[in-house]
């Protein structure tokens, strides 16, 4: 009897603790990736969990659940429990997916805590192309449709969104070549199978940097960081701006304490050294948006990239 | 000068216990079915981030040549690979265990493993820029006749009977089809199942087929559960004899392991695979090929680790990942604020060598942990057999959902594990199975990747002078074995 006595003891008090002295957080808190170790996605998550932690007091465990162009980790994360314990990783294709017609993937769906990098595509050919500058590269396809092959990240990735953007508005007829991944496509441009690749300027520093590659046009807002003397798309009168980009989401009605306290820990993350450090290293630009801005900007991302998903024709639902 | 100093640097203590560390890191992850190098190196990398640049690499290198080394030997003990780089190592190197003869196909794997982490270093440090302009030149067309070349081989990997082979071979290239397509992104048998948008992940497969289909193959064998599993490990080292006949394979190997290494896309599974079919094609010996010949098992453990070198040659000259881990590797460059490409090589030179270096030494601390810790691993070996299924199982399972973190490879596994028990029990071999899951995506996605930007023009395969010599190979590969069966009839009727 005795035992079941001190169990039950045990048991209130825990009950109460939890109930009475209700502190958040109070045990570790899951942090979802959607990708593999060692990519961008999660070396922006792991640098800005690690810094996070110091804020919360508790320790944020990372778990790359791979699989889906991220549909798996993001579909896990809007169905767990709301109760700020597990948090996600969101890339630009939280509003892509459902375009696209891979899985029912919405914004709506999730509390968003903040929009944390930007990453542009940029439009990239070999040195010895003949092209001198992007208006070059775009008469020349124009006069030659279906000549010019651009080397993208896979059908529907943001990359291919990127180079069938710029033939959308500019009337030019391209050759899309699918690749798994920007790498491959980078290696197949450097070896001359492709004459171009639209992905993001950090993917190509190596081989512009060795003298093999040349950045024509970058896709962003405004010039790259990396590459202050190359301009943009729009100074060059295309209006297109295409970007990837990466934050961090909650599942939809976690309480609102719940939220400030990880919203607020997250952007101290943001600003720390070591997130600057990474983001200056890995040509990736921070580009900090807090929860309710970054939701009215995913769904105009979402409505942009259903439009163009549609023109495409890469639905799969039709 | 500055490979004096590069070199000596690595001999400071610090760098010099990183490297041993990451080297003993390495044989656990990779004995580990289901822990990948890719895996280990990613984890490890931003923990090195406080560490200065050569201390860190020092480990991530350690770490990089173990786990590829020590992958092979969960093959030779319990025919699980650690990676997928020692699929092939399995097929001579377990059937050796089973003769009881571990001890010296352990001893196998950590000598030719060190030659050819020693020799794809060579390359590394000699001919880098040569051989990675040379990698450049595969494009589609080229990896498509890179691949046929590999699919040619499922005769050789049938074992007794082709059209068994085949069948197994084409179930592969069916099950490779599911998921997206690699083109058009449209999703082929996925069921409107999210889950199989990516198709079944190859590890969870390959740990089922080869360690769970054991384990439930020698449940329903052994009569005698009590019994273990073999007394003995044989001799530690290979004889005078033995060496000689492995000499030529592992030279062979070793080249095609740095020329794989580089060709961006393609690791240690597919070089070890080729590597194996090679050695068994010069050999004089090719009928103990798959049933426990000490050059095949060479050949898979030279090639899988001269891959490191050529990959390495790849992502410091041009920035490019030659495999997995060395796209994680380029991460862990970049943060250290040396981005790989040939800016690195002209600002950076004693960087480089440092790389380079510590490719040399990493190789040499793992020749005496492989060789002093093979007595330790063959004791596996003599666990009752009902502990060594128990452990298998365990880490098959947690291998398995340790990739993805995704519950339905479980079920890849389980499912995996009894295809693996049934294709023993009716003798299919497994080979054909694995070489289409690895080369059948290879194929399809190159030869269509070729035909869009050729605009339709099927000659591309025959103006490329690499896809010609490639597609001829295959076409020879393919011939050769029947003129030879003709010639042997006519013989035999005469």
């Amino acid at each position: 009897m005795r035992i079941w006595k001190v169990l039950l003891v045990g048991l209130l008090v825990l009950l109460l603790s939890t109930v009475a002295f209700a502190k958040f957080p109070e045990k570790q808190i899951t942090l979802i990736i959607q990708a593999a170790a060692g990519g961008a996605s999660d070396g922006v998550s792991r640098t800005i969990a690690a810094e996070a932690q110091k804020y919360l007091g508790v320790p944020i465990v990372c778990i790359n659940k791979v699989g889906a162009s991220g549909a798996i980790a993001m579909d896990y994360v809007a169905k767990s429990k709301p109760d700020g314990y597990t948090i996600g990783y969101v890339p630009v294709e939280l509003s892509m997916l459902k375009a696209l017609g891979y899985a029912n993937i919405d914004p709506r769906n999730y509390d968003l805590i903040m929009r944390a990098n930007i990453l542009p595509a940029a439009v990239t050919v070999r040195k010895d192309a003949p092209w001198k500058d992007i208006k070059e590269f775009v008469a020349y396809a124009k006069e030659h449709p279906y000549e010019v092959t651009i080397g993208t990240s896979g059908a529907g990735s943001i990359w291919h969104i990127a180079g069938a953007a710029l033939g959308e508005k500019t009337g030019a007829k391209f050759t899309y070549v699918p690749f798994p991944g920007a790498a491959p496509s980078v290696a197949s441009l450097m070896g001359g199978h492709i004459a171009a690749v639209t992905c993001s300027p950090g993917e190509v520093l190596s081989g512009v940097q060795g003298g093999k590659l040349r950045v024509l046009a970058v896709m962003g807002e405004h010039r790259s960081p990396l590459y202050p003397d190359v301009p943009t798309l729009k100074e060059m009168g295309i209006d297109v701006v295409v970007m990837a980009w990466g934050g961090f989401a909650l599942p939809k009605g976690v309480p609102k304490d719940r939220y400030d306290i990880i919203a607020k820990a997250f952007k101290k993350a943001y600003d720390s050294e070591s997130f600057k450090k990474y983001c200056e290293s890995h040509g990736i630009e921070p580009g900090y948006l807090p929860g309710d801005e970054f939701m009215k900007f995913a769904i105009s991302q979402m409505e942009l990239y259903t439009d163009l998903i549609n023109k495409l024709g890469l639905n799969k639902k039709k | 000068m500055d490979v004096l100093h590069a070199i000596l640097s690595i001999f400071q203590p610090a760098t010099f216990t990183y490297l041993t560390l990451g080297v003993l890191l390495g044989v656990f992850v990779g004995a580990m079915p289901g822990l990948t190098a890719t895996l280990a190196v990613a984890i490890l990398t931003p923990l090195t981030f406080w560490l200065p640049p050569s201390q860190g690499l020092a480990m991530l290198i350690g770490v990089y040549n173990s786990a590829i080394f020590a992958g092979g030997i969960s093959a030779i003990l319990i025919n699980t690979p650690g990676t997928p780089a020692s699929i092939a190592t399995t097929w001579d190197g377990y059937t050796l265990s089973k003769k009881g003869m571990a001890g010296i196909a352990l001893s196998i794997n950590s000598i030719y493993s060190v030659f050819g982490g020693l020799f794809s270093s060579v390359i590394l440090a000699l001919i880098s820029f040569p051989l990675a302009e040379f990698a450049l030149k595969f494009g589609p067309s080229e990896y498509f006749a890179l691949a046929i070349f590999g699919l040619s081989m499922m005769v050789s990997v049938s074992g007794k009977s082709i059209v068994k082979g085949l069948l197994v071979g084409v179930m592969g290239l069916a099950l490779a089809t599911v998921g997206l397509d690699p083109m058009l992104s449209y999703p082929r048998y996925t069921f409107g199942k999210t889950e199989l948008l990516n198709g079944f992940s190859f590890i969870p497969i390959m740990i089922g087929l080869f360690g769970l289909g054991e384990v439930f193959f020698q449940v329903f064998e052994s009569h005698d559960v009590k019994s273990v599993f073999t007394r003995t490990i044989g001799r530690l080292f290979p004889t005078l004899e033995q060496i000689k006949r492995m000499n030529i394979p592992a030279l062979l190997s070793a080249v095609i392991g740095v020329v794989i290494g580089a060709i961006p896309g393609t690791g240690g599974d597919i070089a070890s695979i080729i590597a194996w079919d090679q050695a068994k094609r010069i050999s004089k010996h090719k009928e103990e090929f798959g049933k426990g010949s000490v050059e095949g098992l060479a050949a898979t453990c030279v090639a899988n680790n001269a891959v490191i070198g050529g990959a390495m040659t790849t992502m410091l000259t041009l920035g490019l990942p030659g495999d997995a881990p060395t796209a994680v590797l380029i991460g862990a460059l970049m943060m250290y604020g040396h981005p790989p490409g040939p800016a690195l090589f002209r600002d950076y030179p004693d960087f480089v060598w440092t790389i380079i270096g510590l490719m040399f030494v990493a190789n040499l601390v793992i020749l005496p942990i492989g060789i002093l810790g093979s007595r330790i691993y063959a004791k596996t070996l003599t666990l009752s057999k009902p502990i060594l299924w128990s452990i298998i199982i365990i880490f098959s399972i947690i291998g398995s959902y340790g990739v993805n973190n995704n519950p339905m490879d479980l079920w890849v596994v389980f499912i995996a594990g009894v295809f693996g028990f049934i294709f023993r029990k009716l003798e299919f071999p497994l080979g054909p199975v694995i070489l289409a899951l690895i080369l059948g995506p290879m194929a399809e996605s190159n030869l269509r990747r070729a035909l869009i930007i050729s605009h339709g023009r099927w000659s591309v395969f025959v103006t490329h002078p690499i896809s010609l010599i490639l597609l001829s190979l295959s076409a020879l590969a393919l011939i050769l074995p029947l003129l030879r069966r003709k010639k042997e009839m006519k013989k035999n009727g005469a």
